[in-house]
């Protein structure tokens, strides 16, 4: 496997805040990777470190076995989006685009693909200052996108957007990593970009606390169900019987520790109970993730 | 290199920044060439020198091409375009290259525009008033050369300006009080010092020949020097230096 990005011990250290520390990963070509961690747990210092922004207090980032800054013509290779709101509000879209895209060598007629691509074509000649976040957002992700890249490296690219547009980019997403192409996302909602990436990094006061598949990660801590029944009390002594612990939940339902949904209804089922809801628990990997900072603090 | 020029003229072009500026030079050209032309008594024209000083707007159309250049810079700043600036240009020497030259460009047409402007209707108004301009094709020729180069090098020392104080009003103010009020002072209190000022050093390029001015070949290096200077400041300032 192709190794598109390697950070080996990264550290930041900015007067006496140690913003990350020591900080080492490899990314393969062709994965989706979230990068993950609370406020101010150094995500965008990482990434500001990987793409030459900030120069690391020690340790050494590469991307296609180069630092950033010696690559020839890095926008062709790496597309990045660190702040939604990097536009000049007078200018127009299609402008910043141009601008960005002349730079790089990248022709008008790439500019007005990738502004359908991200479906800002109407708009790419108004100027940016009418445009609302989520437009910002996606024409973040064009200039991102001019150079055809092979990795892109998105700073909290969901923030501000609602559910179609979280959609929207989930798919995007999925779809330019289809190939061998390489996805670094940071966000500080695990749920967010659960749908989206393959594995996770997660850190916590600049260090990593976790480096996982997104599956070993649901299944390491155990994924939480919820199931609700006309008759709890027993589906808590058919569970019980399986060794599992079911917690009650308000009305009817339990919540299920340990267990696929899958696994649950089968037990339920085998008992003989009638089962009217069962739902993997979204915010159990959100639990997950809480608990895993939170170890990092402690 | 060519490309990031080719960028940077772009972002000259495409905000309301430089064609405000533009028209608030042209406004001011047409005021003070209109005003002084009309108005003076036809004695304040009589010799050359005068006539020099009537027709070289060098000072006026240099500010608006300095601020030009500022703006460029700082307003990257301001909106954070310096990340994918840098990102897609991550030698920041070559950026600042490329906004030098942008700059000196930019300032160049100003410098024709105002010019153009300038000499137009001075010319026709004083011509109207039956005043005989005095001035040698010489004296002409370097006035508007020596205008443009140094028109220019103001766009070029804005763009200096704009990487050492990176804030558009902190630079804006900068600039304003620089050439406005500490090198006329500098000049009036200590003329030996105050010539060295790129103001100075641009009317003494232009073949101005006020007392204590520099002769115009050792303006004309002065007016380079203070953009070469400004310019390394900016760098050594930018090279380094983490993008927030
Ligand atoms: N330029 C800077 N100067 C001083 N401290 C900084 C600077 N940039 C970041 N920090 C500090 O470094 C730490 C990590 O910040 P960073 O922005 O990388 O966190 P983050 O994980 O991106 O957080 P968020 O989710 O809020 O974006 C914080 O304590 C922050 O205050
Ligand atoms: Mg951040």
């Amino acid at each position: 496997m192709t190794r598109v990005v390697v950070a080996d011990s990264l550290t930041k250290r900015f007067g006496s805040v140690l913003a990350v520390d020591g900080l080492s990963f490899v990314l393969e070509a062709g994965t989706i990777t979230g990068f993950l961690g609370p406020n101010g747990a150094g995500k965008t210092t990482t990434l500001r470190m990987l793409l030459g922004l900030a120069a690391p207090t020690s340790g050494t980032a590469l991307l296609f076995d180069r630092p950033y800054a010696e690559l020839e013509d890095p926008a062709l290779r790496i597309g990045a989006v660190l702040e939604a709101t990097d536009f000049h509000p007078g200018r127009t879209g299609r402008d910043h685009l141009r601008m960005l895209g002349q730079a790089a060598g990248v022709p008008d007629s790439r500019v007005d693909e990738v502004l359908r691509l991200v479906e800002l074509a109407d708009a790419g000649r108004r100027r940016v200052k009418g445009y609302s976040l989520g437009m910002r957002q996606r024409l973040g992700l064009a200039a991102a996108l001019l150079g055809e890249p092979d990795l892109l490296v998105l700073d909290e690219p969901a923030n501000g957007l609602d559910p179609e547009g979280v959609r929207w980019l989930r798919d995007f997403l999925r779809a330019f990593a289809s190939g061998d192409r390489t996805v670094l996302i940071s966000s500080h909602v695990l749920a967010e970009v659960a749908q989206t990436v393959d594995q996770v990094l997660i850190i916590s006061r600049g260090r990593l606390v976790v480096e996982s598949s997104l599956e070993d990660l649901t299944s390491r801590v155990g994924g939480a169900v919820r199931v609700r029944s006309a008759q709890p009390e027993r589906l808590v002594a058919a569970l019980a019987h399986e060794e599992l612990k079911a917690i009650a939940s308000g009305d009817q339902a339990l919540v299920v520790h340990g267990a696929s949904s899958e696994r649950v209804g089968e037990i339920a089922f085998a008992a003989g109970i009638p089962v009217h809801e069962l739902v993997t628990e979204g915010s159990s990997l959100e639990e997950i993730f809480l608990e895993l900072t939170a170890e990092g603090e402690s | 290199m060519i490309r990031q020029v080719k960028a940077e003229l772009l972002k000259v072009r495409s905000t309301r920044t430089t064609i405000g500026l533009l028209l608030g030079m042209i406004a001011l050209i047409l005021l003070f060439t209109l005003l002084t032309g009309l108005l003076a008594t036809a004695s304040s024209f009589a010799g050359a020198e005068n006539q020099r000083q009537f027709f070289s707007l060098s000072d006026l159309a240099g500010v608006f091409s300095a601020l030009a250049g500022v703006m460029l810079v700082a307003s990257e700043y301001r909106y954070g375009t310096m990340r994918p600036t840098i990102l897609f240009t991550p030698h920041r020497s070559q950026v600042l290259a490329a906004k030098t030259a942008a700059g000196a460009l930019a300032g160049f047409a100003f410098g024709v525009v105002g010019a153009a402007i300038g000499w137009a209707l001075g010319y026709t108004i004083l011509t109207g008033r039956g005043i005989t301009i005095v001035l040698s094709s010489g004296d002409i020729s370097q006035l508007v050369l020596g205008g443009l180069a140094s028109v220019a090098l103001w766009g070029a020392i804005g763009i200096g300006l704009g990487a050492v104080i990176r804030n558009q009003v902190g630079g804006v103010i900068t600039l304003l009080a620089w050439g406005f009020v500490v090198n006329p002072l500098l000049f009036g209190l200590l003329p030996s010092v105050g010539r060295f000022m790129p103001s100075y050093a641009g009317d003494a390029l232009v073949g101005l020949t006020t007392n204590h001015l520099l002769s115009p070949t050792v303006g004309g290096i002065v007016l380079v020097g203070w953009t070469a200077l400004l310019a390394a400041a900016g760098l050594a300032l930018t090279a380094k230096r983490d993008v927030g």
